[in-house]
């Protein structure tokens, strides 16, 4: 267990430099730079944009700049944003909440929704609630998310007026219900891929689950079918979700962004998109190793728990 | 806002006001701008109410001296003061200072050297300490300060021997004569040196983040990607606040901040405002006031004149020709903005009204090529000498009225026989070397001319402002001509109005002639507010719908 | 079932092949190609035979609803017909998630063939390349390349196959690590083959099962991605319509001209759709173990 941990670890340090490194030099490769929010600016000229770069260290070397940046994050300084002079974490730490909120909530409907749909699907297999369940999936996966996003707010905000645009809450008012008001929309639309994903893994692992020994050896026993499947198949079929669940952890980040974009949630997608459209440096590398580094936990804490859990996959 | 405080600034300064008073376009705006009275009675006694602003950027820079991009003046007027501000009709009006300085109060000295500024003695800091001549020292000293990462700088290095006489009255001498200068104090406002003098760096400063002013309104709080919060300053040295709360709400697309201030969640629709496609369904809407506000930016095509197909005058004027700018203006853009020739806003006292007329006449226009010796090639392209009439028109992606106006203009100028190709960029790339360092061919630009309604235009227009070419300025289109030159420079050497007024209509007439970029319009924002908020003055000589927040009341 | 036995088989018409009949067994794979193949029917001569032009303006018909006049579908903010421009979009949309997934497949292939084959140092540096690349968020990758670069057809076509090749390279390496192992392989290298014969002309083919099922699901996602960075306004340029942009200025229009962001929507979901059953029933009728399902 040590040795595999310690080479996993090796592993991704590796991976975290090389990610470093191609987000350093692809985000330097845009041309214009976080000065260009200013070019219009009557009285700005070209002499005040080169004192700031040169403030800012943007007219050093690239190289120069990639190892300040790195040497100051091994000392755990994130450094500073360009775009509201705030520490890089303060900066994200202000957007989790929005995310986790919108991400928490898709997650649990997803989670609920998918495993139900995907038990039931395994359990009354080539049913006509199966093969339609199968088919929703593949068209939920198939439709681009923001698409749903401008169907509801025109169907359900525009036209009914039930439901508010966009936005996670009405300033001033800022209750929990007004929250919730708020949140139905964009967590359907979000968990409705996540619906898709869970549910045909649900249904993948609990038709694996059924065909094993332990259950035949359970119904044999005279066991109720229902108790059969909520306590031998489900608990067994959940096994393999632990594994999705720890892939599926980077998207925390940025699998909202684009829901983020459309209802206007003041999450870590957006900042994500206005820090990169502001060419704000540093906190998109921020944001990306956050990514990166969540990445690597996720799948390291998915091989684990499975090993953990199943005497039979030993790590290596 | 301050307006009581202008008494002597207007007298002192009667010809100038005089003249700019007579000059502005009354009609374009509310006639009772300024004037409070006609409702003086209805104001609250107390600050009461909130005020919600969306706004489709968020402001996120608070200390007013740093970079920092058009929302956020929205906070700094709010919070902090300047010496003087600019009215909408382009008159100083007293703020920290208690008179306006200028030549004939002896605030200014003949030569346009030396200043001498008086300020007001019953202003206080949101924290309690006095403000003092040491904060406008500081915050002078401050911006050319090089560890401190500035703003603009223009100006400001001009100026040198700053002295502090009395804790009311400071002095300082210019370089060189610098009329602008003038204007850019009403966007100077002064920071506490008992706050930012006792920072290491003022760049990295805690105030930065909750910034301390002197403005009618103090800083509350940010929810970071969302609102900033704002609350009235009881003990404010002017007239006001008479709400309780300001809010800047960030709602980052235009459509969905529409839809918001229809439904009542955010009173005023701000920067960037109500789009033209809702201009019209907007002003049917019960309970709102929506208006049409010109705003200082001109829309224009820009020529890289540098570029071999736009050095032939003929050219640019045949081009000019082939745009179909009332369909523009009218179907397009719903009628919102207005036609110009000029760069000059028309609500300034400068604009110069009787340029040619713009015509669209595909005709001519192709008869002026054919004479200028452009002759349509194989594919049909207009070339001559070897170039072809044939170049990129750029402008940030997602722009969807400005994608809409190429279109149609790629369409009429096809018909010509000239090919524009749409080359639109990401905004941190259309604004960069690409834009700054004139690497385009053609741009599709809305433009602010003006530094504070100042008519100076050097920056954009002056020889030595060419970037591409060493200088220093945003001469993006590289346009040169010496007799501009010559004009520009008198121009920030001379302080009468007059004597401005006429260089300022001569500049004018030789940019419409040499056309280095090819006017479309004028902009007018549509400003939408609840028809229940009072005191709402809009400004162009301003960035910022908020100028006078300290003056907005529920009726 | 290795390639010598599959290649001394004897001949049978290709239609009547299992691979094929299972394949057509498959209600909605066969749905899916049908639709696939009238959509890009649809698309080659659509254009030909409507009235308008794509990029032709018409003010006086801006914002016309569907049906229309010979509108059929509507017109957009320009006058222009939608129909029109749904058809030409569908060939750039098309056009770019085919090349995107033919480069992505070829990398990726090129790369897991390697990586597997070689094994040692050369597999770890590869397979850490994948990771890497997979570790960044599709999404940044997409947009900061596309900021980048400009931004016409051909770079979208490159950026996208540079976000979608990893996916190709694991599925192939991890097949042919497992394939190099086999009796044929051993025999191929006992009779001294060259290691490029081995690794293109023996190993490859018989890892042709999994590379066509991903390369099919590439397509659909390939069409996806080009619809969200155009719809970000970091994608193809207008006037050149693609299903992507031309939802991307409809957001603004939501409430007066719905079937703006609606149709084209409908199309993409459609395509997407397709290629997805079309990859599951490829998936069946190849026997293959996806890392999609």
């Amino acid at each position: 267990m040590a040795a595999f941990l310690l080479k996993r670890f090796m592993q991704s340090i590796v991976l975290l430099v090389i990610v470093s490194v191609i987000g350093y030099v692809v985000l330097n490769l845009i041309p214009g730079g976080p000065l260009a929010q200013y070019a219009l600016d009557p009285g700005m000229t070209e002499e005040d944009r080169n004192r700031i770069a040169t403030q800012l260290g943007l007219n050093r070397p690239l190289w120069v700049q990639y190892f300040d940046w790195a040497s100051r994050l091994l000392q755990g300084d994130w450094g500073t944003s360009f775009r509201d002079s705030n520490p890089v974490l303060s900066v994200v730490a202000r957007h989790v909440p929005a995310t986790l909120l919108l991400m928490g909530t898709a997650t649990i409907i997803a989670v609920a929704v998918g495993t139900v749909i995907g038990i039931w699907g395994a359990t009354h297999r080539y049913s006509i609630f199966d093969y339609l369940a199968t088919v929703g999936a593949m068209v939920a996966l198939s439709i681009p998310t923001f698409w749903f996003g401008l169907v509801g707010i025109y169907v359900f905000a525009l036209r009914l007026g039930w439901l508010p645009a966009g936005n996670m809450y009405t300033i001033g008012d800022g209750s929990v219900l007004n929250y919730l008001h708020h949140l139905i929309m964009p967590s359907v639309v979000l968990a409705l891929v996540h619906i898709a994903i869970w549910s045909r893994f649900m249904r993948t692992a609990t038709l694996d689950a059924m065909s094993q020994e332990f259950v035949k050896t359970a119904r044999a026993k005279g066991l109720s079918e229902r108790r059969v499947i909520l306590k031998h198949v489900v608990g067994n079929a959940l096994l393999p979700m632990i594994t999705l669940a720890g892939v599926q952890l980077p998207s925390l980040l940025t699998g909202a962004l684009v829901t983020e974009t459309v209802f206007t949630w003041p999450g870590m997608g957006r900042l994500f998109l206005d820090s990169l459209s502001n060419s704000d440096y540093p906190v998109v590398m921020g944001l990306l190793m956050f990514s990166a580094i969540l990445t690597i936990v996720g799948s390291l804490v998915a091989d684990i728990v499975v090993a953990l859990v199943d005497p039979r996959i030993r790590l290596a | 806002m301050t307006e009581t405080k202008k008494t002597r600034a207007g007298a002192s300064r009667r010809d100038a006001l005089h003249m700019m008073a007579a000059g502005t376009a009354a009609g374009l705006f509310a006639p009772n701008l300024l004037g409070k009275p006609a409702y003086g009675q209805t104001r609250p006694t107390t600050p009461k109410g909130r005020i919600v602003v969306g706004v489709t950027q968020e402001p996120t820079v608070f200390n007013p001296l740093m970079p920092h991009i058009e929302v956020d003046d929205s906070v700094h007027f709010s919070v902090f003061d300047a010496l003087y501000r600019i009215s909408p009709k382009g008159e100083f009006m007293a703020n920290l200072a208690s008179e306006v300085p200028s030549q004939a109060n002896g605030g200014i000295s003949a030569d346009g050297l030396n200043w001498r500024i008086r300020l007001r003695n019953n202003v206080h800091w949101h924290d309690g300490k006095p403000f003092t001549a040491e904060d406008v020292k500081y915050t002078l000293e401050l911006i050319v300060n090089p560890k401190f990462r500035a703003w603009r700088t223009t100006g400001h290095a001009l100026v040198r021997d700053i002295t502090v006489v009395s804790p009311t009255e400071i002095t300082w001498r210019l370089e060189q004569p610098f009329a602008p200068y003038l204007s850019f104090l009403t966007e100077t406002f002064i920071v506490p040196k008992h706050i930012l003098g006792t920072e290491a760096n003022p760049s990295e400063s805690a105030f930065n983040k909750e910034p301390v002013g002197t403005g009618a309104f103090k800083w509350s709080k940010r929810v970071a990607g969302d609102h900033i919060e704002l609350v009235a300053n009881t003990s404010y040295h002017g007239e006001g606040p008479f709400i309780e709360r300001l809010i800047f709400k960030y709602i980052p697309d235009m459509t969905v901040m529409y839809t918001q201030f229809r439904s009542g969640d955010i009173d005023v629709a701000g920067q960037a405002f109500i789009t033209p496609d809702n201009y019209k369904e907007a002003s049917r809407l019960p309970d709102r006031s929506v208006t049409l506000v010109p705003a200082g930016s001109v829309e224009s095509i820009y020529l890289n004149l540098e570029k071999p197909q736009f050095r032939d005058r003929a050219v640019r004027e045949a081009l000019y020709m082939a745009i179909d700018r009332q369909a523009i203006i009218d179907i397009l853009y719903h009628g919102v903005p207005h036609v110009t020739e000029t760069f000059m806003p028309p609500q300034s006292w400068y604009y110069r009204s009787d340029l040619p007329k713009h015509e669209f006449n595909l005709a001519r226009a192709g008869q002026l090529l054919d004479q200028a010796g452009w002759r349509p090639g194989p594919d049909g392209i207009r070339v001559k000498d070897g170039v072809r009439l044939s170049f990129n028109n750029s402008t940030t992606t997602g722009a969807h009225l400005r994608e809409q106006t190429q279109q149609l203009i790629q369409q009429t100028f096809a018909k010509i026989g000239v090919e524009m190709k749409i080359l639109n960029q990401p905004a941190a790339v259309m604004w960069g070397d690409f834009w700054g360092k004139s690497q385009f061919d053609t741009a599709m630009v809305g433009i602010t001319y003006l530094i504070a309604a100042d008519p100076d235009v050097s920056l954009r227009f002056h020889t030595r402002s060419i970037v591409a070419k060493g200088g220093r300025g945003s001469n993006n289109a590289q346009y040169s001509n010496p007799e501009v030159d010559d004009l520009l420079d008198q121009g920030t050497r001379t302080f009468d109005p007059k004597a401005r007024h006429e260089i300022y209509n001569r500049v004018q007439g030789i940019v419409r002639n040499d056309l280095p970029f090819l006017p479309l319009f004028t902009y007018n924002r549509v400003y939408g507010l609840k028809a229940k908020i009072q005191g709402f003055v809009p400004n162009a000589n301003t960035r910022s719908e908020a100028w006078n927040a300290a003056g907005w009341y529920w009726s | 079932m290795t390639t010598l036995t599959l290649r001394s088989a004897p001949k049978r018409a290709w239609w009547r092949s299992r691979v094929v009949r299972r394949f057509l067994s498959h209600r909605l794979a066969v749905l899916g190609l049908v639709m696939i193949t009238l959509l890009s029917l649809a698309c080659t001569l659509g254009p030909y035979l409507l009235p308008y032009d794509s990029l032709q303006i018409d003010l006086r018909a801006r914002f016309a609803p569907p049906l229309t006049g010979n509108h059929y579908l509507g017109a957009d903010p320009l006058g222009r017909d939608l129909a029109a421009r749904l058809l030409m979009a569908g060939r750039i949309s098309l056009l770019v998630g085919f090349f995107s997934m033919l480069l992505a497949t070829l990398v990726g292939t090129l790369v897991g063939v390697i990586a597997g084959y070689i094994g040692g140092w050369t597999n770890t540096i590869l397979m850490r390349t994948v990771d890497g690349f997979l570790s960044f968020p599709t999404i940044f990758l997409l947009l900061a390349l596309a900021a980048a670069l400009k931004p016409s057809p051909i770079m979208i076509t490159v950026i996208i196959a540079l976000t979608s090749w990893m996916t190709v390279a694991r599925i192939v390496a991890t097949e042919v690590a497992t394939l190099k192992e086999r009796e044929f392989v051993l025999a191929g290298r006992m009779l001294g083959l060259s290691r490029f014969h081995i690794m293109f002309r023996e190993i490859l083919p018989n890892a042709m099962g999994p590379i066509i099922v991903a390369a099919t699901l590439t397509v659909a996602r390939a069409i996806l991605l080009e619809a969200y960075i155009s719809f970000l306004g970091f994608g193809i340029q207008p006037p050149l319509p693609s299903w992507g942009n031309m939802l991307n200025g409809a957001q603004q229009y939501l409430d007066s001209a719905p079937w703006l962001a609606i149709i084209p929507g409908v199309a993409i979901a459609i395509a997407v759709t397709s290629f997805n059953f079309i990859g599951d029933g490829m998936r069946d009728a190849l026997d293959v173990r996806g890392e999609h399902d």
